[in-house]
């Protein structure tokens, strides 16, 4: 089964591009910026507080808004629409994020340059890559270097210094630092107690888990377990230098599979390449047949259950509830800082959902017009039903917000998701018609780019 | 004659019952200090279905010939650029292009109600035809082969002209493109925009404002003075505010938080004055009919 969902993840790292580059003369972020939003496969997410059997907290909710909330940050990133769910997607990493000047592949970017902070600009060419935040609660210290042992400290850290952010309410890094503690490692069926293999894991695999625990020839105190401890995700709290420039902390081998490139700058692609680094670095001497057998451990301990889900209208209604949800608690209380938030990005989220769904001008999509203008004017009630609750809030007329947010949820409970599910088959959610919407589109651009040179 | 308001709520709009049961409160609320002017209003909305009072289709007449002229501008850019093309001139035509440009914009209000004609005219994205397919090729390419689709974008302006000239022009219609016009200049812009390889974009949406003001002023201010001072006050002065907020040297400069936010309040402010208006809420359905 495993191997089934290997291929699955190699055969979407191999698929040709679908992402979406930024372009034209008056973008925020340079040309050739890659965010990869318009990837029909997004991470799934996994929540601690679900797992267990219970419901996403208040505080959870609120913690995923602000982490989508472009408004959290400042500057550039804020201009851009970015907020840290852009490369934080779902809680996990962003592959394919790129920005020219600032990345030296996708997956890496400098996070102390002129662009998001001139404050913070160190002029060195220093990317790293964007690490996934499943189970960041077994995983301190914080940043690849380990530099701070408070997620707190670290988010506040992000917001104000890297992304150039106004100084955050207490409420809204708790928040942050709730969501991100409640964000779980994807189960790994291949994984028993205390990080060993379970029975269903092939031989290759077990002989490359008695290579990870085996001593190293030149230093028996060492192995690859005595810092990737298997009891402990894989982790030991440290910072080591393994020859990459520097100090850096040891990653968990946990959902690595869906981490890649590896190593803080993300140098390298696989795990044959990271295998070889440490097989040179601590002389190991490892056969052809040991490298092998130490790659398909890490594939084993790596894996995780259904890392992808297909984006579409469930998924987004879902997002969009579990964020407004946050209005329920926040109105009677006459939080108006978090009911702004709250306003702010579930109507920005819909907006975006909105251009799911080809308005008439777009003559590239002909099927279900009829179904797609009646989405649309859906989305677009449910956005001004939300700036209503803003609005009587920022005049102090909680009741009239309240009144206003059960109009949102009574919308969004079934004329709202009907009205979209009639119009997904017609919209970009569908594979062929996105396909087919960002291929015009780059053939207008590559036409343009052409004469440019 | 046609008539140009297929933008009324649909019937099946969720929610929409609850919206006019709403106004009605609103209307009600508003009657000890309005009494004498809101008798017409309330016995047009006791008699169950809400009539535009016939004064403000008049005013709504007095809109026309700015359109007109607005078109013609476009029209005329158009057929410079044209020129400039068969003269293999392309400074020329992208200036050309531009101009007609500005007429276009500020015309949005009325245009988007010939659903056809717009998707002919102002294509977007992907665009096969109109300004957006010119625009790629003679600013992003930096290619003159636009002739076919100049004139077609002639032929279709033209036909747009007629139209302007035959159709009846009703406050509803208006109301209803001005909220929808509304909407879209509080659309993200991060991606460079509407026109993004003219780099026009912060230009368009200035005219699109400058087409809500105008339409407003034109068609609504006085009635919407006479009913509700304050109202109306608030309207100008959320007008004022995207237009203040569109004076940015760049795009990338915009705050389009704030410029999202005051574009959905002036909807709201027009939905809480149709009902003023003897009009329904505006609509924000795009159209299917011409």
């Amino acid at each position: 089964m495993w191997k089934a969902a290997l291929a699955c993840w190699l055969a979407i790292l191999a698929m040709p591009a679908t992402a979406f580059p930024i372009h034209g003369s008056q973008t925020v972020l340079p040309v050739g910026s890659e965010l990869n939003e318009d990837a029909l496969e997004r991470p799934r997410e996994v929540f601690r507080s679900e797992a267990l059997g219970g419901r996403k907290s208040y505080l959870v909710n609120l913690g995923d808004l602000a982490f989508s909330s472009p408004t959290v940050l400042g500057g550039t990133a804020r201009q851009a629409g970015m907020s840290c769910s852009t490369c934080h997607v779902n809680g996990a990493s962003n592959p394919r994020f790129y920005i020219p000047g600032l990345s030296t592949r996708p997956g890496n970017f400098i996070t102390t340059s002129a662009l998001f902070n001139a404050k913070a600009n160190n002029r060195l060419l220093d990317p790293v890559t964007i690490p996934s935040l499943r189970g960041a609660r077994f995983l301190a210290p914080y940043g690849h270097d380990g530099r701070m042992t408070s997620l707190r400290d670290f988010v506040h850290n992000v917001i104000v210094n890297e992304f150039a952010g106004p100084e955050p309410s207490p409420q809204i890094v708790d928040a942050i630092v709730v969501y991100i503690h409640d964000i779980d490692f994807l189960p790994n069926p291949r994984l028993g107690p205390g990080g060993r293999l379970t029975a269903q894991v092939g031989e290759p695999a077990r002989r490359g888990e008695a290579l990870f625990v085996k001593p190293f020839p030149h230093d028996a105190g060492l192995s690859c377990a005595a810092c990737h401890v298997p009891s402990a995700a894989f982790v030991d709290h440290l910072q080591h230098d393994v020859g990459s420039g520097g100090f850096f902390k040891t990653p968990t081998l946990l959902n690595a599979n869906f981490n890649a490139p590896y190593f803080h700058d993300g140098r390298y692609d696989t795990y044959d390449r990271v295998v070889e680094h440490f097989d040179h670095l601590f002389g190991l001497s490892l056969s052809g047949g040991d490298q092998a057998d130490l790659v398909a451990y890490l594939k084993a301990v790596g894996d995780g259950r259904q890392p992808y889900e297909r984006d579409g209208v469930l998924p987004r209604l879902a997002e969009i509830m579990d964020f407004a949800s946050v209005l329920g608690a926040a109105i009677p209380a006459q939080d108006t800082e978090v009911i702004t938030l709250a306003v702010d990005t579930v109507g920005g989220e819909l907006r975006e959902l909105t251009e799911e769904f080809p308005s008439p001008k777009d003559t590239n999509v002909s099927a279900g017009r009829e179904e797609r203008r009646l989405a649309r004017a859906a989305l677009k009630d449910l956005v001004l039903c939300l700036r209503r609750v803003d609005l009587a809030a920022a005049g102090g007329r909680f009741d009239e917000a309240a009144d206003e947010y059960i109009n949102f949820r009574k919308l969004t409970a079934a004329a709202v998701p009907v009205a979209l599910q009639n119009a997904e088959p017609s919209s970009l959610f569908d594979p062929v018609i996105h396909d087919a919407h960002y291929a015009a589109l780059r053939q207008i651009y590559e036409a343009a780019d052409r004469s440019s040179r | 004659m046609k008539h140009l308001n297929g933008s009324v709520a649909a019937a099946g709009e969720p929610a929409a019952s609850r919206h006019v049961a709403e106004d009605v409160d609103v209307v009600r609320g508003r009657v000890a200090r309005f009494l004498p002017r809101l008798v017409l209003v309330c016995t047009v909305l006791a008699a169950g279905a809400a009539r535009t009072e016939p004064l403000l289709d008049d005013a709504a007449e007095r809109y026309r010939p700015l359109m007109a002229e607005e078109t013609d501008r476009s029209l005329a850019g158009v057929r410079a650029m044209r020129e400039a093309v068969l003269a293999g001139d392309v400074d020329a035509a992208q200036k050309a292009w531009i101009v007609a440009r500005v007429g276009w914009e500020r015309a949005e209000v009325f245009t988007s109600g010939f659903t056809e004609l717009d998707r002919e005219i102002d294509a977007w994205p992907n665009a096969a035809t109109g300004f957006h397919a010119i625009e790629a090729k003679l600013f992003g390419a930096g290619r003159l082969d636009v002739r076919p689709e100049a004139d077609a974008l002639i032929f279709h302006l033209t036909d747009l002209r007629a139209k302007i000239r035959d159709t009846r022009l009703t406050a509803q219609g208006l109301l209803d493109g001005a909220a929808k016009l509304a909407y879209e200049v509080g659309e993200s812009k991060a991606d460079g925009g509407e026109s993004r390889f003219s780099g026009t974009s912060l230009d368009d949406m200035r005219n699109n404002v400058d087409g809500l003001d105008s339409v407003f002023r034109i068609v609504f201010a006085s009635a919407v003075e006479a009913r509700d001072a304050k109202l109306a006050e608030a309207i100008r002065g959320t007008i004022g505010q995207l237009q203040t907020l569109l004076q940015v040297p760049v795009l990338a400069r915009l705050d389009s938080r704030t410029l999202r936010a005051a574009s959905e309040e002036l909807i709201i402010a027009f939905q809480t004055a149709a009902p003023l208006l003897g009009l329904q809420r505006p609509s924000l359905q795009d159209l299917v009919q011409q």
